[in-house]
């Protein structure tokens, strides 16, 4: 199977390392707008095509299959050049810098019945796949409220290029981060109604370092998320959820999820039940940055040989960014309540 | 010769691999780098005369008090992981990796820049990356480079990139630059060692050190236990091992008692936040070696 790779920045190159990796892809080609990258790939490995233009090398190159890892403006316009051609895609996340730009895209591609899957890739991660399972066990019952934080110390300055800027990212930390969040939110709580928006630039001057936001799921749970790539003693990105629910707790983030029951059910006893990630654990082929990562590139490899099911598809990315959209029109009208 | 322990490093800088709340507090409890000294120095008192250390930014503080130290300077073998890779990820998502390469390279002291433009300048130089990945490398060392440098580690988010995109040609810039300039032992991290030996077959590299985890849980092992004892077999290496504890899941006796069981494991490391079991965990080691 032929892959080919458009933008080898760092998201770029982790996904062409790990699919490269797996049997039967071959990685046939690379694009970059940035000669410095390429001269990079070609300096270190000579056999590889590389472009400068994306559209001449689906042309000349044919793949089966494509990874998209360019700046957030980019990725419309080069699905829409995938889909013309019927090249299953895999795009990095967000989709796109606002939801509208994406709806000639999503009618496209399904009407073709495109393979396609977007870089949520928490959702390959082992602790948030356990509180999934759990929530869809029943054993919690009814979700009444979510608390949920992302954060990052990651920018205390202004920051350069594209993802600081309104046009190129479609907004800061809200799209470019906390999208991750927003999508597990959604994948274990269901649809969201409505939303309630605060931010602030602090560091950048187009787009929001901090960002408060108050959810109205469609089933009738609420929930809150806090968000910032600006908060200190932060050395990786981390995710804090917090669900309270009719018969219990559940807590979960990168390292563990615990479960706290009322009463003993479905197996588990009353009061704690812990999973660390050493009790999770189960190795991957090839690990480039972290299993999820490895997981998420196996599934879309997978989807496009066999027809598998990927965990979010550019459908769900397009659910995802019309909850941006809303979060961002309510900031802009001081908080006012946004129908999604 | 390779240490047989060394003290681990993660806890001083935040890294935990069970809980990253309890990596930020750890890395509160060694907000003082005297209180790091002390670990380093009980250990080196307790015979445990290496100690891995990362290129993070605090980690240069801890670099400067060796070199006060006339004992540490001369004796406490250091093993440098090379680069601090969070930094350069938070960096690229702060302003993109050209700007990092620019800026790093700006950095760099006189003497090489001078070099750099007699062959041709910054313009040159990003087309001849293999110069620049030299320059990247010094670039990070240099702040160690008066220690006593025994070995220096490749971070293993680079090796597997490496790996992961079949560029055997990267490892041997890497391993001829670090054994030529620095006289140490060039050596690898990686979190996927069976695959990795199968690319080093493609190298002239030979024996190499690697450090990697292995742990009786099979924890952090790629792609599998089974398939790391293998490889252990089968190919020439030294192991230097790490998450030997499974994140603290495992007692350290049933641990080693596993850990060296297996060939190839030459040495081990082993963080330390506070010196209550170190003398324990330190004697079921040695009992073993």
């Amino acid at each position: 199977m032929k892959l080919a790779i458009i933008g080898i920045g760092k998201m770029g190159m982790l996904h062409a390392g790990i699919m490269n990796a797996l049997d039967d892809v071959e990685l046939c080609a690379v694009s970059d707008s940035t000669n410095f990258l390429l001269n990079g790939v070609k300096s270190l490995k000579p056999e590889l095509n590389t472009y400068d233009n994306y559209v001449k090398m689906l042309d000349k190159e044919q793949p089966d299959a494509v990874v998209i890892a360019t700046p957030v403006f980019l990725h419309v316009p080069m699905a829409e050049e995938c889909t013309k051609r019927n090249i299953p895609f895999f795009l990095e996340k967000p989709l796109s810098p606002a939801s509208d730009q994406a709806v000639e895209l999503i009618e496209m591609v399904e009407s073709k019945d495109l393979v396609t899957m977007v870089g949520y890739m928490m959702r390959y991660v082992d602790t948030y796949m356990k509180a999934k399972a759990i929530l869809e066990s029943g054993v919690l019952g009814k979700v009444i409220t979510v608390h949920s934080t992302i954060y990052v110390a990651q920018l205390f300055r202004k920051g350069k290029g594209w993802r600081y800027s309104k046009e190129q990212a479609g907004g800061g930390v809200v799209i470019g981060q906390a999208t991750h969040l927003i999508d597990l939110l959604q994948w274990m709580l269901g649809p969201v109604e409505r939303v309630t928006g605060h931010t602030i630039n602090w560091y950048s001057e187009e787009v929001e370092d901090f960002a408060h936001v108050h959810f109205e799921f469609k089933n009738g749970a609420m929930g809150w998320m806090d968000s910032s790539w600006s908060i200190r003693h932060h050395r990786l990105m981390q995710i804090n959820i917090e669900i309270h629910a009719e018969k219990g707790n559940l807590f979960v983030c990168d390292d563990y999820a615990k479960l706290y029951l009322d009463e003993p059910a479905d197996g588990f006893n009353a009061g704690w039940t812990n999973w660390y990630n050493p009790d999770l654990f189960h190795g991957v082929e090839i690990d480039v940055g972290g299993p999820q990562y490895s997981r998420q590139g196996i599934a879309f490899i997978d989807a496009v040989k066999n027809g598998k099911p990927v965990a979010s598809d550019l459908r769900n990315a397009f659910e995802v960014q019309k909850i941006v959209d809303a979060i961002y029109k309510s900031a802009e009208n001081h908080g006012q309540p946004t129908d999604v | 010769m390779i240490d047989r322990i060394l003290l681990g490093h993660n806890q001083f800088f935040g890294v935990n691999h069970l809980d990253a709340k309890v990596g930020d507090q750890k890395a509160a409890q060694f907000g003082q780098v005297q209180k790091i000294m002390d670990i380093i120095n009980f250990c080196y008192d307790q015979d445990v005369k290496a100690m891995m250390m990362s290129t993070h930014e605090r980690a240069l503080l801890v670099a400067e008090e060796i070199q006060k130290s006339d004992r540490l300077r001369e004796n406490l073998g250091i093993y440098l992981l090379v680069p601090y890779i969070a930094k350069y990820i938070k960096q690229a998502n702060e302003k993109g990796i050209v700007n990092i390469v620019r800026d790093s390279l700006k950095e760099t002291s006189f003497a090489g820049k001078l070099g750099m433009f007699m062959r041709g300048g910054m313009g040159l130089l990003t087309k001849d990356v293999k110069t620049m990945i030299k320059l990247l490398v010094d670039f990070e060392v240099a702040p160690f480079s008066k220690l006593n440098l025994k070995a220096i580690f490749l971070h293993d988010a680079l090796t597997d990139l490496a790996l992961g995109w079949d560029m055997p040609d990267v490892l041997e810039l890497f391993a001829d630059h670090v054994e030529k300039k620095y006289n140490a032992i060039p050596a690898f991290c990686t979190k996927n060692l069976p695959r990795l030996m199968r690319l080093f077959e493609k190298t002239h590299i030979k024996n190499p050190l690697i450090m990697a985890s292995i742990n009786k849980l099979g924890y952090q092992v790629n792609p599998s236990r089974e398939e790391f004892e293998d490889a252990l077999k089968k190919y020439e290496l030294q192991l230097l091992a790490m998450s030997t504890l499974a994140a603290g899941y495992l007692k350290p006796k049933e641990a080693y008692e596993y850990l060296f069981s297996l060939p190839r494991v030459d040495s081990v490391v082993v963080g330390l936040s506070s010196t209550n079991h170190a003398v324990e965990t330190f004697s079921e080691i040695r009992k073993h070696i």
